[in-house]
């Protein structure tokens, strides 16, 4: 190895030692410290004594949240370089297990939510034991649903249906909805939540989703009455014509003259200007 | 008389499509009716509207484009080459015509333009910042890419199953992390482009503020628990995967993706400046690739979910545009330049220059993973290259700039051939 590589490579590294360093030290300014963890993720990959120091960063529930903040976003994008970051993925993995109950909300949520995405079995069971039991939950209920959704099982799909029929909130029951979007038996429960007006306009742009996914047939039956009924709200009738659009039955659909018709009323007589514009796309597409 | 006008040397309507790369093009006559000499001169131009593409010509593989090119054509049926390259990206599906004028010899009086004797329309197409996209062109993109996942029961399962934890050392952590993820977005726009010809994968710009990209009507906002909200006219909320509705996405640390850049996400000069040998290029891979993943919480912050979000293949646009600005700037596209990649013998499989990428390859087992999801790297009617099994090696040309069979049928808005 020549002289200017050698110098080249150890300036190199000094620089990503440094910013470690920097972002490990207490005395050093907050602000500092974030940007020296962004400044180079991939040095934890450089040497177990990076690595260590960072996660230790992570678990010290004295260090200033946003620091440890930066740590785990730090070690999150390093481990994107997943045959670099081999080596340090065990300790990173326990280290998000520790602070997955750890007494800050956000660092709570942020390690569940990275483990979740990781389908941990240690932290679905910990969730669904929040849902079953709230003085056991770790992040709330609608955050444990969402988290749960990421590796669906039968247990998940009873508590949602439980959720449900008995929200705790507005959110934790809409997170229940889309849980259950592909729970072949909550077919018929969908149907009703689509056509109940009553219902929140998310709820129903939910169920119509889960629905068409679910039963396409009976999808486009309530679509179409949902487009021929008047007394329909507008952002559902537009939710059913783009559902029809996209992924409708273009045969079916051509050859229906009363939904066409009601479709020509919502182009020309629509309050909002971009759902005129998507019913006459939809027209475009339909009369040639 | 009547010529027929054949783009990327097809008569097939898919490949009448054109980037900032030349190509290759022939003209020959189909209709000798009304003329008895041997040969004729035909002059092609650009004819479009002013929002419309604008493209130019040339004769030969070298020399200098212009806007209209004479050719002396035999009248016996016998084709002629000559090169098309785009000028100015289109913004509509075909949205340039080439008009061919033809100049009988002999004393006939003929308008000074020449008589029409052939046309043909062809689109500009270019992955332009998700930004400036018009209102059509974002439709367009959002339709397409809700048809591929057709609720979780479309082709795009495939692609969601290549990007895993299982997968991720063919992709991850190794030199073969740009070539690999540019196949990867190859394959999906082809995919894409089968629904619509005229979409172009759109690239998201992570270190400035994005207000059109994140938006209820393009890829989505995020709501209060981190649920991305859409309008009730964007079929992205019709979005399934793995059997699950939706996407989970939420910007940390009180961001607002729509009026900040990333926050410690290194800038585009900054990425440009990491150095002119492709070993300290690639550790981009860290910062700002790894940086803009982990700005959010949700699928995209995690390797394993990242791919079931579409902002995912944006993020990964831009990072594959700038490897390519990069190209440019550092004249990288030859992979027997030492400095074009990093040709380290303990690299692993998959992330040589001569190996083969996997899914595309079909290879199973041992250091690839157990299954080979999508089957070969999707073909398109405007060019040959990369093929259906991919090497690193032929990622690196991708606009054709050593071999002028390379190009892969891509450009960007700000990367021109020249």
């Amino acid at each position: 190895m020549t002289t200017k590589k050698k110098s080249k490579q150890s300036s190199r590294k000094r620089s990503t030692r440094a910013a470690i360093l920097v972002a490990t030290n207490l005395r050093r300014p907050a602000k500092d410290r974030v940007t020296a963890f962004a400044e180079a993720p991939l040095a934890v990959c450089e040497s177990d004594q990076n690595l260590q120091a960072v996660l230790a960063v992570v678990r010290d529930q004295k260090e200033l949240v946003e620091v440890r903040m930066a740590a785990m976003d730090s070690l999150a994008a390093a481990a994107f370089s997943a045959i670099a970051f081999a080596p340090c993925r065990n300790d990173y993995i326990a280290t998000l297990r520790e602070v997955a109950t750890d007494p800050n909300p956000q660092i709570r949520e942020t390690a569940l939510g990275t483990l979740a995405g990781e389908k941990d079995g240690f932290v679905q069971k910990k969730l669904l034991e929040g849902l079953k039991n709230p003085a056991k939950a770790l992040v709330p209920p609608e955050k444990a649903l969402q988290l749960l959704s990421y590796d669906v099982h039968a247990e998940s799909y009873s508590v949602a249906r439980d959720i449900v029929q008995n929200p705790p909130n507005p959110a934790a029951r809409q997170e229940a909805l889309r849980l259950l979007a592909a729970d072949a038996a909550s077919a018929p429960f969908f149907e009703k939540v689509l056509r109940d007006k009553d219902e929140m306009r998310e709820n129903r742009q939910i169920a119509a989703s889960a629905l068409r996914a679910l039963n396409p047939d009976k999808f486009q039956k309530h679509a179409r009455e949902m487009l021929l009924d008047k007394s329909e709200f507008e952002d559902i009738q537009a939710t059913s014509l783009t559902a029809l659009g996209q992924f409708g039955d273009n045969e079916a659909v051509a050859k229906d003259t009363a939904l066409l018709k009601s479709v020509d009323r919502l182009s020309d007589k629509a309050k909002s200007a971009k759902y005129k514009r998507s019913a006459k796309q939809f027209l475009g597409k339909y009369r040639h | 008389m009547k010529v027929e006008l054949q783009i990327n040397n097809s008569t097939s309507a898919g490949a009448r499509y054109v980037g900032w790369a030349p190509s290759p093009c022939r003209i020959r006559v189909t209709d000798p009716s009304g003329t008895i000499a041997r040969t004729v001169d035909v002059t092609l131009s650009n004819v479009s509207a002013a929002t419309g593409g604008v493209v130019i010509f040339r004769k030969g593989s070298t020399g200098r484009f212009s806007s209209t090119l004479t050719l002396t054509v035999p009248t016996n049926g016998k084709t002629v080459p000559f090169f098309v390259a785009g000028s100015k990206a289109s913004i509509n599906d075909r949205d340039v015509t080439i008009e061919a004028r033809a100049k009988p010899s002999g004393p006939i009086i003929v308008p000074i333009k020449g008589i029409l004797v052939g046309s043909i329309k062809v689109m500009v197409r270019i992955r332009k910042n998700a930004e400036a996209l018009t209102s059509g062109e974002r439709d367009r993109f959002v339709s397409a890419f809700a048809t591929l996942n057709d609720q979780g029961a479309g082709r795009f399962a495939d692609f969601r199953s290549m990007h895993t934890f299982v997968s991720q050392p063919q992709a991850h952590g190794a030199p073969g992390f740009l070539p690999w993820h540019r196949a990867y977005l190859l394959d999906l726009e082809r995919e894409l482009q089968a629904i619509d010809r005229s979409v172009a994968l759109p690239y998201w710009r992570f270190d400035a503020a994005a207000p059109n990209l994140f938006t209820q009507d393009f890829i989505g906002t995020s709501g209060p628990n981190g649920a991305v909200q859409f309008s009730n006219t964007n079929p992205l909320q019709f979005w399934v995967t793995d059997g699950v509705q939706g996407i989970t996405r939420s910007p940390r640390n009180n961001w607002n993706p729509a009026t900040q850049p990333g926050p410690t996400v290194i800038t585009e000069a900054q990425t440009l400046a990491l150095g002119a040998n492709y070993a300290a290029f690639v550790g981009m891979e860290g910062n700002p690739h790894g940086t803009a993943h982990t700005r959010w919480d949700g699928f995209i912050r995690s390797i394993d979910t990242a791919a079931k979000d579409p902002l995912f293949f944006l993020l990964h646009c831009n990072v594959d545009r700038l490897w390519a600005k990069w190209q440019r700037q550092n004249a990288r596209f030859d992979s027997t330049v030492a400095a074009s990649f990093t040709g380290d013998p303990n690299n692993p499989i998959g992330h040589n220059l001569n190996d083969t990428m996997w899914p595309w390859n079909g290879v199973t087992g041992g250091s690839r993973p157990p299954t080979a999801p999508g089957g070969s790297l999707a073909s398109s009617p405007c060019v040959t290259a990369p093929g259906a099994q991919p090497q690193v090696k032929s990622m690196l040309d991708y606009h054709g700039a050593v071999d002028a069979t390379a190009r892969e049928g891509f450009d960007y808005d700000d990367v021109k051939f020249v």
